[in-house]
């Protein structure tokens, strides 16, 4: 039987399995090959995005006001927020690293956080989309997110490697917590969104 | 309704449940999504063997790449080592336990999770045996990839490192190179890994006990 229509499955009554692929029914709770729970999409998709997209973005502000970790050398200690962190890097003549940190800690979460807040709203409002761009960039979204560690992985070798007592010493800083639950909400908010969705707004185009 | 069986061997697009044609790619060839351009499947070549070979030698690399320094720096003669848990283990006594807990989880027990889980699933696949965990083990596994973050912790080495290098010596430790290791094999692990294939397999297994 082949099928070229271009329909989709929940159309004709079918719930493809999150886990194994495998299509049931509509009305068939769990998956008879893998047992996991069926849904026609992620269940309360845009409701749990909204929650963990709101979550972040009040989290992001104290991750780059606060201190991330404080540098002490013979006694005198320098703060750095993440920006600090970045303009350190520049003065010392380091370009592509100091490149590389920005685009991991700043502009990710930053493009993570407004590319899927205007997803949401999307779906929501049935926006007239090209669904296939909002598809490309919900994949890129979900595919930069955990490259955000970055930060927070150079601060855990930092303050294990900088540990001289008074001589000197990294301090991981408040921002830290926050930044780490900033990266951690917005992979679960990518992961909670269901780009289905962006397929079933009627307004959308291809 | 005599076309039911067939319908429900049909696939369907995760990303925009666009209805396919059940999944036919040969090994070689790579299936995307018609409408959205999804990536569906890349068969690889022994798939299963590679996985169980790549897992036994990531489960090997495990050990000194948690255990032994991956770098070290020296500074008016004294010299300080940093293994992956020194990490955690300090950030931890700082008192900034969620950071240590996410690092525990993404560096260390996700990774080791990952390795074991391909392994676990692999075998039983490789000699056939049944096991009533096998979906279960193949699920976590396709959960956890995203949250095992080696290479990510890689680029913070290097970030690290450059940082350090203004203020004292840095040198490399034998771990670094288990690490490195492990990266690869775990990339490797990952690219290889046919799901489809997989849950094939599973579904023929569980079906038959």
């Amino acid at each position: 039987m082949k099928t070229n229509l271009n329909v989709n499955a929940l159309s004709l009554g079918l719930v493809r399995c999150h886990d194994c692929g495998r299509l049931s029914k509509v009305n068939v709770p769990h998956c008879p090959i893998c047992n996991g729970h069926l849904h026609p999409r992620k269940p309360k998709s845009l409701q749990r995005t909204t929650a963990l997209l709101l979550s972040s973005y009040a989290l992001y502000l104290p991750a780059n006001v606060f201190p991330i970790m404080t540098v002490t050398r013979l006694g005198s200690g320098e703060p750095h927020t993440i920006i600090g962190g970045i303009i350190a890097l520049i003065d010392s003549g380091m370009m592509p690293i100091a490149l590389l940190v920005l685009v991991a800690s700043i502009l990710v979460p930053m493009v993570k956080l407004l590319g899927l807040s205007l997803l949401v709203f999307s779906v929501q409002f049935r926006w007239p989309i090209n669904a296939r761009l909002a598809t490309i960039v919900y994949r890129i979204i979900a595919f930069v997110g955990r490259w955000s560690m970055l930060d927070i992985f150079m601060i855990t070798i930092l303050v294990s490697l900088v540990n001289l007592g008074g001589v000197a010493q990294v301090i991981a800083g408040p921002a830290a917590t926050a930044f780490a639950c900033v990266v951690v909400l917005t992979m679960f908010a990518a992961t909670s969104f269901d780009p289905r969705l962006i397929w079933d707004n009627p307004n959308a185009y291809e | 309704m005599s076309q039911s069986v067939n319908v429900m061997e049909l696939a369907a697009c995760p990303e925009c449940d666009l209805l396919l044609n059940p999944l036919q790619a040969a090994v070689g060839e790579k299936a995307h999504c018609p409408r959205c351009g999804y990536l569906l499947q890349r068969p690889s070549k022994q798939s299963i063997e590679k996985t169980l070979a790549l897992s036994i030698a990531g489960l090997m690399l495990m050990l000194p790449a948690n255990l032994l320094p991956l770098v070290g720096i020296k500074v008016l003669g004294t010299s300080h080592d940093g293994t992956l848990w020194s990490g955690v283990f300090t950030l931890f006594t700082e008192g900034m336990w969620a950071v240590a807990v996410l690092v525990f989880l993404s560096s260390m027990l996700f990774p080791l999770l990952n390795v074991v889980l391909s392994l676990l699933v692999s075998f039983y696949l490789h000699f056939n045996k049944p096991n009533k965990y096998l979906a279960h083990w193949m699920r976590w596994l396709q959960h956890l990839q995203e949250w095992a973050m080696l290479e990510v912790y890689m680029l913070g080495i290097i970030v690290a490192c450059v940082k350090l290098t203004s203020m004292s010596e840095v040198k490399f430790g034998l771990g670094l190179y288990a690490f490195i290791a492990l990266i690869v094999v775990t990339g490797m692990l990952a690219s290889n890994l046919d799901e489809h294939l997989f849950w094939q397999h599973i579904r023929r297994l569980t079906s038959k006990s």
